[in-house]
């Protein structure tokens, strides 16, 4: 091969590879992995199109993101995370988020005031939002329950379900259950206490939401607090199932998206929060039912708003935990409930 | 080795490949895994393992774990030593389509066979509307979340192992050993414990170790007949390391599973000799 063939060769390639790394600015977004076509049809392929860059996901559980970004902490390889707000807050405390420019979120005065700073530093925006509420059969005694504290009804007994303290719900439950028998100290003896007098009545402590929805198609289970984004697969078990609207309240539960700290990309990761809490892309992801719409100027499709947490009578019922309680003291109560479960 | 012509330097060569991967992935690892469960704060100690024990759910974890295990290794050798013996008796054609369905249990989803355990356990299921249709009970008995649930569950799981250590144990056993035992006057008990059982221990420590460590490591199985009102080690450790984040308690319970599973292996081989 003649030399100037190849300079001209090589000098093509160069400016092939350079032209590339300028357009192929990549943005990693560690997510849960759920939905993944739905996301990646309203979320990713039109945000990839307007920013000219490249979306790469970091999928799997909570836990194991969260450990992940923690080992990478110095160098991350990561720009932005979706993660319960809780658990936003462990990555705040553990210095792994920077502060969000909200001025640069044209959006965020369309989103529920409760979504807009969680955590109160200004290092995680809520994206969806979820409520724990109560799905009863409507052909047995359960049909009469109307309050957290008709769960200790005896007429129940064998057919209570409860979630377990290792998820989200569990702890959701945990938190209702003290708030309406008055409890008021962090460790939740009240309510511990309480779930303590219908172990017997529990036929399980559910720990996955499929095992869940098996449970009441099974017949097995009557009444247990439940995600709401359970609730369209539940009302495909056929059985008669109502959501009950607690008269104490739901606990909302809230997803949130943070920009990591040392993100070579924080313009970017901004214009994909804000792109994710516009109106357009929140009604598409809540009509395909992959998320609730944190965003109130959202009215989703008639056929999909049940399957939801939408609507006044759901989002006026909610009660939030506060999170960095949560953060403190989860490790105690996954020990005192361990330890009420066992004895 | 009877092919010792061959120079010692090309079968270091050949296990080369073999050991660096399992030296890499896993001794190192299980030796890192080792390190940290005795150092506290970089200090050698086993301080870790008695504020593992001093907790008494953490006791009581791992005694129902040693039970089940137990319990399910026994049973699984009296149920399958009858069956291997007449397994291995069956001619060639029909004894390759019996270890066939024998091993078919193994080849379906430990998710969907669990789950149809709670189809069969369930208040609804199969085994309630037997009990009640003899009249043994009244109304339907809650099977599922019990120890007996999980203790069936895994015994369901693991027995294929026990059986097939069995068959190839008992396929190596001289078939006129059992005639010269009866010639010389043995009744079939005398034949089984002085000839068959000592022929075949290696297929019993093997089977039983599987078995044994099987149970002891069983996620799915406990996890969902059991949940966390019969929580085992394995569902115990996910907990530790998933939700509590406590990787130095998880780290313990790694280390009791791998000691616990070495431990019973010698004690069988004792037994044995």
């Amino acid at each position: 091969m003649n030399k100037t063939l190849l300079s001209v060769l090589a000098a093509a390639a160069l400016s092939l590879a350079t032209t590339a790394a300028r357009a192929e600015r990549t943005l990693v977004l560690s997510t849960y992995g759920f939905n993944n076509a739905i996301f990646k049809k309203h979320v990713y392929d039109p945000f990839e199109t307007q920013c000219g860059c490249k979306i790469v996901l970091e999928t799997g559980n909570a836990a194991a993101r969260l450990s992940k970004l923690e080992a990478r902490k110095d160098n991350p390889n990561v720009d932005l995370v979706q993660i319960t707000d809780f658990l936003a807050g462990e990555a705040s405390a553990k210095g792994l988020l920077q502060p969000i420019d909200f001025g640069k979120l044209r959006h965020l005065d369309e989103i529920h005031a409760f979504g807009r700073d969680p955590l109160g530093n200004k290092e995680a925006v809520a994206y969806t939002l979820y409520s724990v509420g109560l799905v009863v059969r409507t052909d047995k005694p359960s049909a009469k329950v109307a309050s957290w504290k008709d769960l200790w009804s005896p007429e129940l007994k064998g057919h209570l379900m409860l979630a377990n303290i290792t998820g989200n719900q569990g702890l959701a439950q945990l938190f209702m259950v003290d708030r309406v028998f008055g409890g008021n100290t962090p460790d939740k003896a009240a309510g511990f206490a309480r779930l303590a007098e219908i172990k017997g009545h529990t036929v399980t402590y559910y720990t996955q939401s499929a095992q869940m929805t098996a449970m009441y198609a099974q017949d097995e289970a009557w009444v247990a607090p439940v995600g709401r984004f359970s609730w369209l697969n539940l009302k495909k078990t056929g059985k008669p199932l109502a959501w009950v609207v607690p008269q104490e309240g739901q606990v909302g539960m809230m997803n949130t998206v943070s920009i990591i700290k040392g993100s070579k990309n924080v313009d970017l990761a901004h214009q994909l929060i804000d792109f994710w809490l516009s109106a357009a892309v929140q009604k598409a992801l809540a009509d395909e039912l992959a998320d609730s719409p944190i965003n109130r100027t959202v009215v989703p499709k008639p056929e999909v708003q049940d399957d939801l947490t939408w609507g006044k009578a759901q989002i006026d019922s909610l009660v939030f935990m506060n999170t960095a309680e949560v953060l403190r003291e989860r490790g105690n109560w996954v020990k005192a409930w361990n330890q009420m479960v066992a004895k | 080795m009877t092919h010792g012509s061959r120079p010692p330097g090309i079968a270091w060569w050949l296990l080369t490949p073999a050991l660096l991967f399992v030296g890499a992935f896993f001794l190192l690892p299980v030796l890192a895994l080792l390190a940290g469960a005795f150092h506290v704060d970089g200090v050698p100690g086993l301080s870790r393992f008695t504020e593992f024990f001093a907790e008494p759910l953490h006791r009581q974890v791992y005694g129902r774990t040693l039970r089940l295990a137990g319990l399910a290794t026994l049973v699984s050798a009296v149920v399958c030593y009858p069956a291997a013996m007449a397994l291995v008796r069956v001619a060639p054609p029909w004894r390759g389509l019996l270890t066939g369905l024998v091993i078919l249990p193994l080849m379906v989803s430990p998710i969907a066979r669990t789950y149809a355990w709670i189809v069969l356990l369930g208040r609804n299921g199969v085994v309630n509307a037997g009990l009640q249709g003899a009249g043994v009970v009244d109304a339907p008995v809650g099977l599922l979340f019990t120890e007996g649930a999980v203790f069936v569950g895994l015994l369901q799981l693991m027995m294929p192992l026990m059986l097939v250590s069995l068959v190839s144990a008992l396929e190596n056993l001289p078939r006129d050993v059992l005639d010269a035992a009866s010639t010389l006057g043995a009744n079939r008990f005398q034949t089984f414990f002085r000839v068959v059982l000592p022929l075949t221990q290696e297929g019993l420590i093997v089977g039983g170790t599987l078995v044994f460590t099987g149970c002891v490591t069983a996620y799915i199985t406990p996890a969902i007949l059991g949940g966390p009102k019969v929580l085992m080690l394995e569902t115990l450790l996910y907990q530790k390391v998933n939700v509590a984040g406590d990787l130095p308690a998880a780290s313990v319970i790694a280390v009791l599973l791998l000691l616990t599973t070495v431990a019973v292996n010698q004690g069988l081989r004792r037994i044995a000799r």
